[in-house]
């Protein structure tokens, strides 16, 4: 029963005192039964996009790719390391997008639960397990490292939890390498299949389109339920609070909120997506490196995806995702008739995109994407509500 | 608000129906021409190959630190590529070898980033096997990479060729039945390079050590310890971790005791050393003892030379050799690209050759009969004279270049080191049983 009252959630946040009433509980009643039909779309629509997704960037892509004779299809394994890379950015933004802070050290959140999921599955090669055993140690992790990170605000919170990362990675790679395998990697790691190995990961959903795996599948309803989490959060109170806090943070503290602990539980719950993520990844992937883990580019790259898809909207960072794992893992090996391979120029290309969206979609390719749709239905695009776009949808 | 959102919702997901159903009818088209293939062996990986031309993935560093490397890396495929459709270079001399494609199919190319990240790396070769149904893979410039490409080759059972990769895990713990060494390890290194040092600078010197603090650095310095106290008598007085990718080493060089100290080891890299080894002369700690390097390559010789002068290490292979096989390489390399070939160019070459090779002889792209023509395999004309594939770790016997950084006055834009000597591949190595290969156990060839 936690509040659906995100439609005048705006006009809530200004006032203090407002936000208060929504924490003790009250949720309104009488217009539930008509903004409840848009919080559930949220999901409606991603589970009917997750359907055509692999078909849309392997098989038409493919096509696409054969009759302009340039190979910019996707391949089998490319949506779902996109979905996990989605689920992580969901989780990311209900940080950066929604609470305003912007943390360097997710990686290490990232890193930790795909070791722990690898060393796990050495023991119980189940993946659902694997799920949750990274997630709880990236939990746990997530609470010390926020606790002492939290305490400074803006650059030094940024740069503590880059610290942080870093320390891991460099463990993993030399003095923990006894555990993590080191730069040789982690591999040998055994999903079974679901249903107690029942169904192998890798196995075909649909006989004839060999785009779709059990693997997909599962990455996908884990997308789902990732989605409808963040939709439940961002639309109860506590992530009204969230956003109160990125918009302003002595505000929430005069009306009384303990603004350390809700800072802490945004970074918590942004640990845990990453640590689902890393897990998944693991699991997809069976191999995981402490460059992948534990990098600061890693925690530098979930900042992009998200702002590329767009802060503070749910769904705006898989966008995020998809386009940069597009550029990475398909542009990359691109070679064009004249120019030749643009192999290299990946990141080159990369950033161009970078900074076209950001320069001229301030709200990222979802705010882009929403500004079109309400004109092209003749009605104004909303403006965003504060300056650093942290508007929803 | 929110009735917009439904509206454009509702809108969204009518187009999203009109495109599935669009892309449906695409798919059932595509799904009507689907081949079987005409083989005398089960199909496995990418095999059977369809069609008139056969894949091969190019998967070096193009972007990042050691995209240089990459860059020649793949100017040695294009070019056995080239000569594997067209003749020329090691082709016309290889037994085997036509000229005309292999087994009659042109040889085409993908190529994908590793960007130095075994990660990158590994997409990149996924989408090569999956998208582009690659027969084979190569490349990557550092042995976390290789490791990471093997592994994953050794599940989709599509062949890899290792490029520049130097641990010795690559052949000991971490090896593969599907993938192939051509280039030499750290073991090999500290058995080429010890009794070289032992006869320059004598016995019973004290030896210090610093060491990159990943699997390869970890490696090179137990191969170091362990042959410089063997063969030379020498004593280790201390090794020191130092962390990839480091800028400033001058606080774990001013602990280095320059009274004791009589040889100091930089067991670093590429980038690695080339911040090391200047820093290193620039402490002056060449005044007091002798430096040495394990294992040179161009980046980090063009980096540090000014710092290079008469230091020891080792390499794959220089272009300065006079057999045929290197003349004849360095010769249409030149005519291509104007300037020397690098080792990364030459192993490049090498394993592309040697991977078409063993096809024409096993007269299928079946991977397991591959394997088997490769494993075991005695061949010379690669620039090393006689070298062997060995079968129970996959790692080539081979000799091993000891070679001494050039003055400034004597270099030039390819000659930056000196030859010293050719360790022959009797003198290094170690049997099925010992040093790194005893830990290697190889895995399935997948028809089992």
């Amino acid at each position: 029963m936690s509040g659906d009252r995100s439609g005048d959630a705006t006009d809530a946040i200004p006032d203090g005192g407002t936000v208060t009433e929504e924490t003790a509980g009250g949720s309104g009643g009488s217009a539930l039964a008509g903004l409840r039909e848009r919080d559930d779309f949220v999901v409606v629509a991603m589970a009917a996009a997750l359907v055509v997704f692999p078909f849309l960037l392997i098989d038409i892509l493919g096509a696409v790719g054969d009759v302009i004779g340039i190979s910019i299809g996707g391949y089998t394994g490319l949506p779902s390391l996109v979905l996990i890379y989605g689920i992580i950015v969901i989780g990311f933004n209900l940080l950066l997008g929604y609470t305003g802070l912007l943390s360097f050290g997710h990686a290490a959140f990232f890193g930790s639960a795909a070791y722990s999921a690898a060393l796990f599955s050495q023991v119980v090669p189940s993946p659902i397990l694997m799920v949750i055993v990274g997630t709880i140690v990236a939990t746990l992790l997530a609470w010390p490292i926020g606790f002492v990170s939290i305490r400074r605000s803006g650059v030094y919170f940024a740069v503590l939890t880059l610290t942080f990362g870093q320390a891991l990675y460099f463990w993993a790679l030399g003095p923990g390498s006894w555990l993590t395998n080191g730069d040789n990697g982690f591999s040998g790691i055994e999903a079974h299949g679901l249903f107690l190995g029942a169904i192998p990961l890798d196995a075909q959903l649909i006989p004839v389109f060999d785009s779709y795996t059990v693997m997909y599948a599962f990455t996908a309803v884990v997308m789902l339920i990732a989605v409808w989490v963040g939709n439940r959060i961002i639309n109860s109170p506590y992530g009204l609070i969230f956003e109160a806090l990125g918009e302003n943070e002595e505000r929430v503290e005069f009306v009384g909120l303990n603004v350390f602990r809700y800072k802490l539980m945004a970074f918590i719950i942004s640990a845990v997506f990453a640590g689902v993520g890393g897990a998944m990844f693991v699991i997809h992937e069976q191999y995981i490196h402490p460059t992948t883990a534990l990098y600061w580019i890693q925690s530098g790259d979930f900042v992009i995806m998200t702002v590329l898809g767009g802060t503070g909207s749910l769904v705006g960072p898989v966008l995020g995702a998809l386009v940069f794992e597009y550029v990475a893992n398909v542009i990359s090996g691109v070679s064009l008739p004249m120019i030749g391979s643009i192999g290299s120029l990946w990141r080159f290309v990369l950033g161009a995109v970078f900074v076209f969206i950001v320069w001229v979609f301030p709200r990222g390719i979802y705010g882009a994407f929403s500004d079109l749709g309400s004109r092209l239905l003749g009605e104004d695009p909303e403006e965003p509500a504060v300056a650093d776009g942290g508007e929803r949808e | 608000m929110a009735r917009d959102t439904t509206a454009l919702s509702r809108r969204d997901v009518l187009k999203a129906s009109g495109a599935a159903g669009a892309a449906g009818l695409t798919g059932l088209a595509g799904c009507a021409g689907g081949g079987g293939g005409d083989s005398e062996y089960p199909a496995i990986g990418n095999y059977p190959v369809e069609g008139d031309e056969v894949v091969f993935g190019f998967n070096v560093p193009q972007s990042g630190s050691y995209s240089q490397e990459g860059a020649d890396e793949l100017r040695g495929y294009n070019l056995a590529k080239d000569h594997l459709n067209n003749g020329g270079g090691w082709v016309d001399n290889w037994d085997g070898l036509s000229g005309d494609g292999v087994l009659g199919k042109t040889v085409a190319s993908v190529e994908g980033d590793t960007a130095t990240d075994p990660d990158t790396a590994r997409q990149s070769a996924q989408r090569m096997i999956n998208r582009d149904n690659a027969i084979m893979i190569t490349g990557g410039s550092s042995s976390g990479v290789a490791i990471a490409v093997q592994g994953l080759c050794q599940e989709e059972k599509v062949q890899f060729q290792c490029c520049i990769t130097h641990s010795n895990d690559t052949t000991g713990s971490e090896c593969v039945r599907y993938s192939f060494r051509e280039m030499f390890n750290a073991y090999m290194t500290g058995q080429a390079l010890a009794p070289v040092l032992a006869e320059e600078y004598g016995e019973d010197l004290n030896f210090y050590q610093l060491y990159a603090d990943y699997s390869w650095g970890q490696t090179q310095q137990a191969s170091m310890e362990q042959f410089f106290t063997e063969v030379g008598g020498w004593n280790q007085l201390e090794s020191v971790p130092t962390p990839l990718g480091t800028s400033d080493y001058s606080s774990y060089l001013s602990d280095v005791p320059r009274d004791e100290t009589d040889v100091l080891v930089l067991n670093h890299y590429g980038l690695d050393a080339a911040n090391s080894l200047p820093q290193a002369i620039e402490a002056g700690l060449d005044e007091d003892m002798e430096i040495v390097v394990p294992l040179y390559n161009r980046l980090m010789a063009e980096a540090a030379s000014g710092s290079i002068d008469g230091i020891f290490g080792t390499a794959d292979w220089n272009w300065q050799l006079e057999d045929d096989a290197t003349q004849s390489f360095v010769e249409v390399y030149r005519e291509e690209h104007d300037r020397a070939p690098s080792y990364g160019a030459r192993i490049a070459y090498t394993q592309t050759l040697q991977y078409a090779a063993a096809v024409e002889r096993a007269e299928t792209f079946y991977p397991p009969e591959v394997i088997r023509e490769l494993e075991g395999h005695d061949y010379s004309g690669a620039g090393l004279g006689d070298e062997t594939m060995r079968g129970c770790d996959h790692q080539a016997q081979r000799d091993v270049l000891v070679m001494q950084g050039a003055s400034e006055e004597e270099q030039t834009e390819d000659k930056l080191l000196n030859i010293v000597s050719t360790t022959s591949r009797d003198d290094i190595g170690y049997a099925c049983d010992a040093g790194p290969a005893a830990e290697c156990e190889l895995g399935e060839y997948g028809d089992e």
